[in-house]
C-alpha cells in the first residue's frame, strides 16, 4: 500500500527528466524497430505516383513553426516524391505564419533533384482570406496571386504556363495544422471543383480526419509524425530518395515515449483503485 | 560532437531552453522567451499581411494605378477602427454585414455539402459495400456506431428499454473515439518535444546525424 501511496506522489519533474532521457536515448542510439505503412498512407503515396509527368501537384502549407516537427517531414517526403516522378509542384499558403517554412522547403529540395524555380517549383505564397484565395483560384490563379511570393511575375514563370487554374492540377495535398486547412480545401476545391485533395494533419487533428476518408472526400491521409514517417519509407523503398528521414528517426523515441505513458497510465489507475478505500475511510 | 557555429542556431537553442523551463517552475527566462514569441508572431503577420495583401491587392490598384473601385473595400476596411471612436462606432455594422453576408453565401451550400450530404452518404449501407467482407464489416461499424450516438444525444425522451440499449452503445463507440483523440494527442506532443531534442542534439550540438 506505501508503494501505491508512493507512486501517487510522485514529483512531476522526475517524469518530465525521465520522459527526456527515453526520448533522447533512441535519437543517440536508434533502436530500430522499423516503420510500416499503413493503408491511408499508402492511398496518398499512390495518388501521387499516379501523377503524370509534367503535371504538377498542389501542395498547400497550413502550418506554422509550432507543428515543424510532425509536418515539415511530410511536406519535404512529398516533394521529394514528385520530383523523382517529374512531377513539378506549385506551393501556396493558407497560415501567414508558415509562409517562411515553405520558402525552406523550396530553397532546399529541388536542388538534390537539380529542378529548378519557375520551371519545375513555384511558390505563390500566403494571402489573405481563405474562402476568397481557394475560390478565386478556381477562376484563375493569377488573379489571386499575379506575382510569387518571391515578387516575379507569374507570366515569368514557364511552368504556370499551363496551370490557369485549379482544374489544372490532377490533386492538391494539404498539410494542415488546423483551421485553416485541408477543411477549406474540401468546402471549396473539392465540392465546388471537383479537385482531388489529400490531407497531411498533425496527431492531435488525426481523429477529426477519418470520416472524410472513409466518405471518399480524402484521398488520402498523413496522421502526425507517424504519417510522415511512413511517406518517407515509401519515398525510400521506391528508390527516389535516399535523403535522411527526420520523422523515421524520431519514430523509435516516440515508441519508447508510448510505451512509458501507457505503463505510467496503467500504473497510476493501479494506485488509484488500491488506495481508494483508504481514502474514503 | 560538430557543435554549431551559427549564432542563430545558438540563439534557437537558447530560447528552446528558455521554455522548456517553465517545466521546472515559472521564471523570467520563460516570461522572456514567451513574450518574444508573441511579439515576433505579431510582427511577422503584420508585415506579411501588408507585403502580401494589402500593399498590392490594395494600395498599389487603389493608390497607384487609379482604380477607383478598390475605394469600397478601402472605405469598408477604414470602417473597422471606428470601433475606437464612440461617435461613430456604429459605422463597423457594415464592413460587418457585407463579411458576415458574403461569407455565409459562400459557406452555407460548401459546407452543407461537405460536412452533410456527403457524410450521410458515407454512412448509408450501400451495394457498394458488399465489394469486399472486411469493408462491409467496418461500413456495418460505422452505421450502427453513428445511430447509437445519435441517440445518445436524444434527451426528449427517458433512455429505458431500447432507446437505453442504443445510447449506451453509443457511449462506447463516442468512448473509443474520445481514446482515440486522447491517444493522437499525446503523440502530437511527444512529436513537438522529440522534434526540439533533435533540434538541441543535431542542429546545435551536432551529436547525432
Amino acid at each position: 500500500m506505501k508503494l501505491f501511496q508512493y507512486l501517487l506522489r510522485i514529483d512531476r519533474k522526475i517524469i518530465f527528466v525521465a520522459m527526456a532521457v527515453l526520448v533522447m536515448f533512441p535519437l543517440l542510439r536508434p533502436l530500430g524497430l522499423g516503420v510500416s505503412s499503413g493503408p491511408r498512407a499508402r492511398a496518398l503515396f499512390e495518388a501521387v505516383d499516379a501523377i503524370p509527368a509534367g503535371k504538377t501537384l498542389l501542395i498547400s502549407v497550413d502550418f506554422d513553426p509550432s507543428s515543424m516537427p510532425e509536418l515539415y517531414p511530410m511536406l519535404v517526403a512529398l516533394m521529394r516524391h514528385a520530383f523523382a516522378k517529374n512531377v513539378k509542384v506549385l506551393l501556396c499558403g493558407l497560415w501567414v505564419t508558415g509562409a517562411g517554412l515553405a520558402d525552406e522547403a523550396v530553397t532546399t529540395v529541388p536542388p538534390e533533384f537539380g529542378k529548378k524555380y519557375g520551371e519545375d517549383v513555384v511558390y505563390l505564397g500566403w494571402k489573405a482570406g481563405v474562402d476568397a484565395v481557394i475560390l478565386g483560384m478556381g477562376e484563375s490563379i493569377r488573379n489571386v496571386f499575379p506575382t510569387d511570393y518571391y515578387g516575379h511575375s507569374l507570366d515569368s514563370l514557364p511552368m504556370m504556363a499551363e496551370v490557369q487554374k485549379l482544374r489544372d492540377i490532377p490533386l492538391v495535398v494539404a498539410i494542415s495544422a488546423g483551421d485553416p486547412g485541408y477543411r477549406d480545401w474540401l468546402l471549396y476545391a473539392q465540392s465546388r471543383y471537383g479537385m482531388r485533395v489529400g490531407a497531411g494533419v498533425t496527431a492531435v487533428s488525426a481523429a477529426d480526419v477519418y470520416p472524410y476518408l472513409q466518405s471518399g472526400q480524402l484521398t488520402g491521409l498523413l496522421a502526425g509524425m507517424k504519417g510522415g514517417a511512413e511517406y518517407e519509407v515509401m519515398v525510400q523503398k521506391a528508390g527516389y530518395s535516399k535523403a535522411y528521414m527526420p520523422a523515421v528517426a524520431a519514430m523509435d523515441s516516440q515508441s519508447l515515449a508510448h510505451v512509458v505513458i501507457m505503463v505510467l497510465v496503467v500504473i497510476g489507475n493501479v494506485a488509484f483503485f488500491a488506495t481508494r478505500k483508504r481514502r474514503e475511510a | 560532437m560538430h557543435v554549431s557555429h551559427s549564432v542563430l542556431t545558438w540563439v534557437a537553442a537558447a530560447l528552446t531552453l528558455g521554455i522548456f523551463s517553465f517545466l521546472w517552475k515559472d521564471n523570467p527566462f520563460y516570461k522572456f522567451c514567451e513574450h518574444l514569441f508573441v511579439g515576433v508572431s505579431v510582427g511577422y503577420t503584420i508585415s506579411l499581411t501588408w507585403y502580401n495583401s494589402v500593399y498590392p491587392d490594395l494600395v498599389t490598384p487603389l493608390f497607384r494605378q487609379g482604380q477607383l473601385l478598390y475605394a469600397i473595400p478601402f472605405v469598408l476596411g477604414l470602417c473597422y477602427f471606428c470601433r475606437f471612436i464612440p461617435k461613430v462606432s456604429w459605422l463597423v455594422r457594415f464592413p460587418m454585414a457585407f463579411v458576415l453576408g458574403w461569407a455565409s453565401g459562400v459557406a452555407i451550400p460548401a459546407f452543407f455539402q461537405t460536412n452533410i450530404i456527403k457524410q450521410i452518404q458515407g454512412t448509408l449501407l450501400t451495394p457498394g459495400i458488399f465489394s469486399r467482407w472486411d469493408v462491409f464489416l467496418w461500413a456495418l461499424i460505422s452505421f450502427i456506431g453513428v445511430i447509437c450516438s445519435v441517440f445518445y444525444f436524444f434527451f426528449s425522451r427517458e433512455h429505458k428499454g431500447a432507446l437505453k440499449l442504443a445510447s449506451e452503445t453509443g457511449i462506447i463507440f463516442l468512448m473509443v473515439g474520445f481514446g482515440a483523440s486522447f491517444g493522437y494527442t499525446v503523440m502530437a506532443r511527444m512529436s513537438l518535444l522529440i522534434g526540439r531534442m533533435q533540434f538541441l542534439l543535431r542542429d546545435w550540438l551536432g551529436v547525432i546525424r
